[in-house]
């Protein structure tokens, strides 16, 4: 049996687009609009998208940054959503960690990295400075980073090991869920295998649970146990990630996949077809009606303009948003 | 793609010299292109790619960033020898250049009829209704809707992939010979990435512009380029074309840069080989090859003397001393 950790269910958020002095409404971004997916313990799920499908949005909800228009989010079983800010402070916040896309700009330049990775610690817990000093010593060395770093500050270090940092600093209250926000996607290619592959190696040892941002799929499907495809502030497919990507139905999945293959110059002559996308993601503002991706989709026919297409779901696990998916 | 060897470039050296030290930032790099070929050149970042790049714009900050030594030969002509007027009559019109970023690289107070006539004006000295034509025509090369109403638009009415194409407008609105395009994917979308180099790859057949595509990516390389260099510390270790590359790499870095790239047709399970360390620092390097600190299958002469190059194929020259 499946062990939930979190299950985000419908959660929706629409920002106002607010205009002149009396800053009247005229219009909302539904920046999502319906999105549920679950966290297993020790599983990570990876939403993935283009810029404006709502990843970021998802991620901040489940990190409380942002209140929800609607929909719930379930943490071990409690709705959250309904908890008091004392509760959520202790017994929420501290669980679910974070680590940013920019190891440039999520530290202060002006604090050591000590103090840097010591501050969850500082807030959340009661300890001695000198059961923090040695918690940090201790965090460092998981992640990678010598006991010297401890006295430096960020900007002496490249951005990989920047990185790594961020991941300590997460880690230091020993969370059960971290949300990865584009975790590798500012670092060199050759270092961001040295990050994945730290970060499965935490996952396995603190059987931690990882909510991963990403556009790249080479990357998801490395990381992640479970792929959300996300488009336009909703998912559109949704499924284990081997089956997903071995049997891909939305034709935006599918376009996804062919924009992240390798195609070496010999392969163009046979048979593997690059799927290029037509135009861009249309605005949050003022969606199109049926289906969203209708407008850029090479299958689209009459109903998609007019029907919002149905979950349907294929084998365990997978579903998928199309009104001809086979 | 003809044989025609439209840049020849020579032992290129470029330094910047700062107060506290030299730093060879470009240390005696040859390669070539040829007409309606793209060369790639491939590395981490601080490897000196950029600065290949801007040196053969001439475009380096001077005076503390300088050529040294080396030829860049285009269509017969120095180009390091060249005073900066005569320069100015290559630039942007024989030979323009895409940078990584088109948020910073466009001006956001200016319309972007406005900013690509700049160079229609400054290159072909034509009357203004020309002009204007060939503005237009530049945005439908690079496929843009509507180009007689995107003329009057800021760069921040447009989305990053038109705002990226609209770069690209500049670059070849003086049809160009050769394009130097610095990571121009990198800032866009997936799905925006791939629509980028199918243009370019379509402008190419239509113009026969040699292109030198900088990135970081391997996987935009084997989409893009015929051939590829790869740049560690200054110095290229390897060249090839590209499909022998992947097959059948020589040096060790090449070998790990393509393995640390995740690949869909691989199984999950790989674990990804990691180069581990980071490059050396630019002010402080190794003797003797300077990936021996990182390489997996280091010989005692890696430390000590500098690999020559030896021609291993076909167009494909190495690097290093496991090769002879």
């Amino acid at each position: 049996m499946a062990d939930t950790l979190l299950e985000g269910r419908d959660l929706v958020k629409h920002y106002p687009v607010t205009k002149g002095l009396l800053q009247r409404t005229i219009g909302w971004v539904r920046a999502i609009d319906g999105v549920s997916f679950t966290v297993e313990r020790g599983k990570t799920l990876s939403l993935v998208g283009e810029s404006g499908a709502g990843k970021t949005t998802t991620a901040k909800a489940v990190l409380l940054q942002e209140k929800l228009t609607s929909g719930s989010i379930f943490f071990e079983g409690q709705d959250i959503t309904k908890w008091p800010q004392s509760k959520l402070k202790t017994d929420y916040r501290p669980r679910v960690q974070a680590v940013q896309q920019n190891p440039w700009s999520s530290m202060n330049p002006r604090m050591r990295v000590r103090d840097i990775v010591a501050e969850p610690l500082v807030v959340n817990t009661k300890q001695t400075k000198q059961q923090n000093r040695n918690r940090v010593l201790e965090l460092l060395d998981q992640v990678g980073i010598a006991a010297e770093g401890a006295d430096r500050y960020p900007h002496e270090f490249s951005g990989g090991q920047r990185q790594r940092i961020a991941v300590a600093r997460a880690l230091a209250l020993n969370p059960s869920l971290v949300v990865l926000d584009e975790p590798v996607s500012a670092l060199d290619v050759s270092i961001r295998a040295q990050i994945m592959n730290l970060l499965k190696d935490l996952q396995a040892k603190y059987n931690l649970s990882y909510m991963v941002i990403a556009h790249n799929l080479a990357t998801v499907r490395y990381m992640s146990h479970t792929v959300a495809i996300m488009y336009l502030g909703q998912i559109v497919e949704y499924g284990d990630t081997e089956e997903l990507f071995n049997n891909p139905l939305h034709p935006y999945t599918k376009a996804l996949i062919s924009a992240s293959m390798l195609v070496l110059p010999e392969d163009e002559d046979r048979q593997i077809k690059q799927i290029i996308l037509t135009g861009e993601m249309p605005s949050p503002l003022n969606p199109p009606l049926g289906c969203r991706f209708h407008t850029r989709c090479s299958e689209a026919q009459d109903i998609c303009s007019q029907d919002i297409p149905e979950k349907h779901a294929v084998g365990q696990q997978h579903w998928v948003k199309c009104h001809h998916f086979d | 793609m003809s044989n025609n060897i439209i840049l020849q470039v020579e032992d290129l050296h470029t330094a910047f010299f700062t107060r506290k030290a030299v730093i060879r930032a470009v240390d005696g790099v040859s390669f070539f292109v040829r007409e309606g070929e793209t060369l790639g050149i491939v590395g981490e970042s601080g490897c000196g790619k950029t600065v290949t790049g801007l040196s053969l714009m001439r475009l380096l900050p001077e005076p503390s960033g300088r050529i040294i030594g080396g030829k860049i030969i285009f269509d017969g002509r120095n180009l390091v020898e060249l005073d900066k007027q005569q320069m100015r009559a290559y630039r942007g019109k024989m030979i323009s250049m895409i940078l990584q970023d088109p948020m910073t690289s466009l001006n956001p107070v200016y319309t972007i009829g406005d900013q690509i006539s700049e160079s229609v004006k400054l290159h072909q000295g034509l009357p203004d209704d020309m002009v204007e034509k060939e503005v237009i025509s530049a945005l439908r090369l690079l496929k843009i809707p509507a180009p007689e109403q995107r003329l009057n638009d800021y760069p921040f009415q447009l989305s990053g992939g038109m705002r990226q194409r609209v770069v690209g407008a500049i670059a070849m609105s003086c049809h160009p010979r050769l394009l130097i395009a610095d990571e121009p994917t990198t800032a866009l979308d997936a799905t925006i990435q791939a629509q980028y180099i199918a243009l370019f790859k379509d402008i190419q057949q239509k113009t026969n512009v040699g292109i030198i595509f900088i990135t970081h990516d391997f996987g935009v390389v084997a989409n893009m380029c015929q051939r590829v260099a790869v740049m560690y510390a200054g110095k290229i270790v390897e060249t090839a074309p590209t499909s022998v590359i992947f097959k059948a790499p020589r040096h060790p870095y090449t070998a790990a840069l393509i393995n640390s790239v995740p690949r869909l047709d691989r199984s999950k399970d790989d674990r990804l080989d990691s180069i581990e360390g980071q490059p050396p620092s630019m002010a402080n390097l190794p003797p003797g090859c300077r990936f021996a600190p990182r390489c997996t299958v280091v010989q005692d002469i890696c430390r000590k003397q500098e690999p020559p190059e030896v021609k291993v194929g076909d167009e494909h020259s190495v690097s290093c001393w496991r090769v002879n």
